[in-house]
């Protein structure tokens, strides 16, 4: 048992209060509160991320290591016993899935607060009051270790950001907001009701009839006795109508870019960099895991609808002229990745996917803060009414520049790093296919390594426009320059200095964060690619199974030793 | 034989027994000094005396009460009812204390005439006891109604509950006659052996019919579908105050009998029991939540809301009925409702304490759009309305989460433990059911969007908060807030009133009839554990 989980959880509860209790003395002691907690919180977030132990893949085999041991254990019973009739569990616990996104979390509270320094003078206690319970939710959801509990933190997180984006929003934002709660909580509802249908099932399972919700009970009943493939086939569906949202993959995504538009900086910045993540995080922790055959069943829809999204966002961003909605669309478009890197259920891919969302995160979260301070330099959003913006803020356009590059995958930087094992895992997922598959899968890596080169020419594109050219400011009265306007102040400097050194960071080192994921992830990846085989490559190749093993099996119920071996990824 | 009236028993009845003389003392006081903070005192000082006699009584009387020709019983459930009801006694106290009062002195008699009413439905076995205590809570409510009228609406609200309501009694006591007939007794324990012995006979057709307009008459005051058009008219016609009594004690008085009365005094009915009252909840909660949408003033929005609600307790009622019916234990089903029924009750009476609280002044709040920018205002009470609402909405970490989590675990433990054609039937229960929920969300957004994200308009600032009401909408914010984060300070009360019945109902019938011949005092109990080791 470990106090440090359960301490940065309450750090920011405490700073709300406090930031509530202090509005009246101006937002100029509020934002002080904040500032403070936050970095209290990272301190101790970050404390924890680099004590997190790291492991070399040899050392993990299916069997062997089947999941590390959880670090930083918190627990307290929460309802009922272990011994039934209920069991629901405060379990707090860092794994190598969680750690950096729980780290990213704390990250870009800290610029969050620092984005919102001058702009937010309305109502600011209730604001940064708001921002620390979204930080509160946002920590809980990473290191839930119970489903139930991960169900209260997934949802919490959406009050705060409901009052965030609908009282300090821009023009739309009311309907943005409540488009934004239902769309979420709609999809999430049925979540809710799979989980509980996945806890009931084991509940039948089990000697005593407990109904459990703690995830490692769970599993482990799931790992001795999973469930029929027909149920998890619907349950896969139950749990994707939530997470699919959330992430989110075409065609649930027209939530996104009006929130995106209409929130606050800080409230797309939060949305952006980690609320999205909580979706594709949902789908490595529950669906593969607990329903690897339902996974699998669903494996080739989730991948094309990954693929279309990329496209299409892409498509969708070349042509906006707003830069807020542009890098919306971009995050849809990098998602896509994302997911289809998970979907891949290889050791690559997953590992790939998991990462990018901590890439997404660092680079879109830094973009739309420089796009918040342009914004509060100009007052507009519009592409043709800036120009040439690297002669009069030069440090805001080198930033802003490397966070593109950062975004469309230079290779140096940490969108490369992602992106590069995303795709390897999506070939490897093709050449390692039956040969029905194959060529539907060379097909979908294909297309998606095309969406990179469009991910470069939005973004490129937006970057000609807006830092190089002739300098061009949006014009107030007719005949007047635009007034002076200053280069990053420090604070707008702290809000994204530490983006781009962990941007550079994993760009040069990835190996040091996978090393972190590899106890979670590969045995993960391990145990999704064997029902993967179960799924497909046992049906369409009984064949070539019978040549290469030299031994017959059953066609339809192989076992699960039986199995080919997972891919050789490294 | 043992006297009835035995000091023991004064005890355990002395929650309603206060209630009762304090609202006789105000009825006849009220003659003589009209208007008073005094009769406001009264009201509020008798259900806390009751909530703290109920909070360290033990629950469970000694064996003569729980006899067969006992009227009452005092097991788990009872108690948590009881509890319930007077804590939202205290509420309703607070809630109805005005500034400078200008109702007469009536009005507190009659709330709390209705409490003791609520609290005796809680306890009561017998069927001429359900019906008495059922009348209690009614009649009351009419007086209520009557006392507030300000305009012809209001009149109109009052006739229209009343009539309705008169329309509903009878069909329930033409049930009960449905019940006696076929048990040839009144007491629950001993319907529920008549009819547990005869099974599969033919004429047990009868029960299905009087169930079925038992369940008619419940269904009025649980304002189900279709029993429901009454709500949203009464409501608007009458005060935030009234509706908050009416949204919230009948409808809980209505749970609990539910539950006894036809859940656990009819066995061999579960079959038709499951597919009528999941039915209903289907449509109630659709329809509710539907019409719920479009409504624009408050009260109205609200009843068509309590309405959806009444559908998400039936979704309890249908899987208690479907567990009983394949043999299962279904005490968490029924643990459910009573949890959902008290945190709902609790919430409204909140929500309706905030309007209440901010119609004090000249400016009243009636439509949605009079919250508009309120937030701005009164943050403290803006905050504690957007926190009830969220509760209703079933967004964690708060109550309302609690409750729903509860009715959709029962009714995927149907699915689970169920076969085939029940199954399939719970399964679009439950999903139909989240899927409202997510849709309810959508009006309550829109008072809360209203509240927080629109400019406040002309009139806002005349909105005084005063009275008693803010204390109650405090109240109930408090509770829901710490339900939510230790909800097993609800649930476990809930949960012992569910395994008490369970354990009754475990009991097998033919022992309990064995009983009957050699020890007639000790036969059919309704009993929960805790009394057993008395």
């Amino acid at each position: 048992m470990s106090t440090w989980l359960i301490v940065s959880l309450a750090l920011p509860l405490l700073g709300a209060a406090l930031a509530a209790g202090v509005a009246a003395a101006g937002y100029r002691v509020v934002r002080c509160v904040a500032l403070g907690t936050t970095l209290l919180t990272l301190l101790v977030a970050g404390y924890l991320a680099f004590q997190f132990p790291a492991d070399s893949p040899a050392r993990i085999t299916l069997e062997g290591a089947p999941q590390a041991e959880p670090f930083a254990l918190w627990e307290a019973q929460w309802f009922g016993s272990p011994e039934g009739p209920v069991d629901i569990r405060f379990s707090l616990g860092l794994d190598g899935l969680g750690v950096w996104l729980y780290a990213l979390s704390a990250l870009l509270m800290v610029t969050a607060v620092l984005i919102s320094w001058e702009t937010i003078t309305h109502r600011p206690g209730t604001y940064y009051a708001l921002l620390l319970l979204l930080e509160t939710g946002l920590l809980g959801v990473f290191t839930a270790r119970d489903i139930l509990l991960f169900y209260v933190f997934f949802e919490f997180t959406l009050l705060p950001l409901f009052f965030l984006i609908g009282i300090w929003g821009h023009e739309e934002r009311r309907y943005a907001a409540v488009k934004f709660f239902l769309y979420t909580l709609a999809g999430s509802v049925l979540t809710f009701l799979g989980l509980l249908a996945i806890a009931w099932w084991c509940a039948s399972q089990h000697p005593q009839g407990v109904l459990s919700f703690y995830l490692p009970t769970i599993e482990e009943q799931l790992r001795r006795t999973p469930l029929p493939a027909e149920l998890q086939w619907w349950l896969f569906l139950a749990l994707f109508a939530g997470f699919a949202v959330k992430v989110p993959l075409w065609p649930f995504h027209t939530w996104l870019p009006l929130a995106h538009v209409e929130a606050p900086t800080a409230g797309s910045v939060l949305l952006a960099g980690v609320l999205l993540k909580v979706g594709s995080y949902g789908f490595v922790r529950f669906c593969l895991p607990l329903l690897p055959a339902g996974s699998a069943a669903w494996m080739p829809w989730v991948m094309w609808l990954a693929v279309v999204g990329i496209l299409y966002a892409a498509l969708v961003a070349l042509v906006q002229w707003d830069i807020k909605r542009l890098i919306a669309y971009s995050s849809v478009s990098h998602l896509g990745f994302c997911m289809l890197g998970v979907f891949a259920m290889n050791r690559p891919g997953l590992e790939g996917g998991v990462l990018q969302m901590v890439n997404h995160g660092l680079s879109t979260a830094g973009l739309f803060s420089v796009v918040g301070m342009i914004y509060a330099r100009y007052h507009t959003r519009h592409m043709a009414e800036l120009g040439g913006l690297a002669r009069r803020l030069p440090l805001l356009s080198t930033v802003f520049l490397v966070l593109v590059l950062s975004s469309i995958g230079l290779p140096g930087l940490n969108g490369f790093a992602g992106e590069f094992l995303i795709l390897a895992g999506a070939f490897n997922r093709g050449w390692t296919a039956p040969a029905a598959y194959a060529g539907q899968l060379y097909l979908l890596a294909a297309l998606a390594t095309l969406g990179v080169v469009l991910g470069a020419w939005y973004m490129l594109g937006m970057v000609r426009q807006v830092l190089f050219g002739p300098l061009q400011e949006p014009v107030r009265e007719e005949g007047e320059p635009h007034p002076a306007v200053r280069d990053l102040r420090w604070y707008e400097l702290g809000a994204v200095a530490p983006l781009l050194v962990f941007v550079l960071w994993i760009g040069l080192q990835p190996g040091f964060f996978l090393q972190r994921m590899h106890s979670a992830l590969l045995p993960l990846a391990d145990r999704a690619a064997v029902s993967y085989y179960r799924s497909y490559a046992q049906a369409h190749l009984p064949a070539k199974n019978k040549e290469q093993k030299g031994q017959p099996q059953g066609e339809k119920q192989p076992r699960a030793e039986e199995a080919p071996p997972a891919d050789p990824a490294r | 034989m043992d006297a009835y009236v035995s000091p023991q028993l004064v005890g355990h009845l002395l929650p309603e027994i206060l209630l009762l003389a304090a609202g006789t003392v105000v009825l006849v006081g009220g003659a003589f000094h009209r208007r008073g903070h005094l009769w406001h005192l009264v009201a509020l000082a008798a259900p806390a005396l009751a909530l703290l006699v109920l909070w360290f009584q033990r629950p469970g009387p000694g064996a003569e009460w729980t006899a067969e020709a006992a009227p009452l019983a005092l097991d788990a459930m009872a108690r948590f009812a009881r509890i319930t009801v007077a804590l939202l006694g205290v509420l309703f106290a607070l809630l109805v204390w005005q500034r400078e009062p200008d109702r007469p002195a009536e009005y507190t008699g009659a709330l709390l005439l209705l409490e003791a009413g609520a609290m005796l439905a809680a306890s009561a076995a017998n069927l001429v006891m359900v019906f008495l205590a059922l009348e209690l809570v009614s009649i009351p409510s009419y007086v209520l109604l009557y006392l507030v009228r300000r305009a012809p609406d209001t009149q109109e609200a009052t006739i229209k509950y009343f009539l309705l309501s008169i329309l509903s009694s009878a069909l329930m006591l033409y049930g009960f006659s449905f019940l006696y007939g076929v048990a040839g007794a009144t007491h629950l324990a001993a319907i529920r052996r008549a009819l547990a012995a005869t099974t599969g006979q033919a004429w047990l057709g009868l029960g299905g019919l009087g169930m079925l307009l038992v369940l008619a008459g419940l269904g009025f005051k649980l304002a189900a579908v279709p029993f429901h058009f009454y709500a949203p008219d009464v409501y608007q016609g009458t005060t935030h105050e009234n509706t908050a009594v009416l949204a919230a004690v009948p409808k809980l008085a209505a749970a609990v009998v539910l539950v006894r009365l036809l859940w656990w005094a009819t066995p061999g009915l579960e079959d038709l029991g499951w597919r009528v009252v999941l039915v209903l909840a289907l449509v109630t909660m659709t329809l509710g939540n539907t019409l719920a949408l479009w409504q624009n003033h408050l009260r109205r929005l609200l009843a068509y809301s309590s309405v959806a609600h009444a559908g998400y307790m039936l979704v309890g009622l249908a899987a208690a009925f479907a567990l009983s019916h394949s043999g299962r234990a279904a005490d968490a089903a029924v643990t459910a409702l009573l949890f959902y029924a008290l945190v709902y009750a609790v919430a409204t009476a909140g929500i309706f304490a905030v309007l209440a609280a901010w119609s004090q002044g000249a400016k009243r709040v009636e439509t949605v759009e009079d919250l508009a920018g309120l937030s701005r205002h009164r943050p403290g009470l803006a905050a504690g309305l957007a926190v009830l609402l969220f509760s209703l909405a079933g967004i964690p970490p708060l109550a309302g989460f609690w409750g729903k989590f509860g009715l959709f675990s029962a009714a995927l433990q149907v699915v689970r433990q169920s076969p085939g054609e029940v199954s399939t039937w719970f399964v679009v229960l439950a999903v139909v059911g989240v899927l409202n929920a997510a849709a309810a969300a959508a009006y309550y957004l829109r008072i809360i969007g209203t509240m927080y994200f629109q400019e406040p308009g002309p009139e806002a600032d005349q909105v005084e908060p005063g009275g008693g009401a803010p204390l109650a909408a405090w109240g109930a914010v408090a509770l829901v807030v710490l339900l939510g984060l230790v909800p097993r300070l609800g649930l476990s009360g809930a949960s012992r009133a569910g395994a008490a019945l369970q354990a009754a109902a475990a009991a097998p019938v033919s022992t309990v009839a064995a009983q009957t011949e050699t020890a007639p005092a000790r036969q059919a109990r309704l009993v929960s554990p805790d009394s057993r080791e008395q």
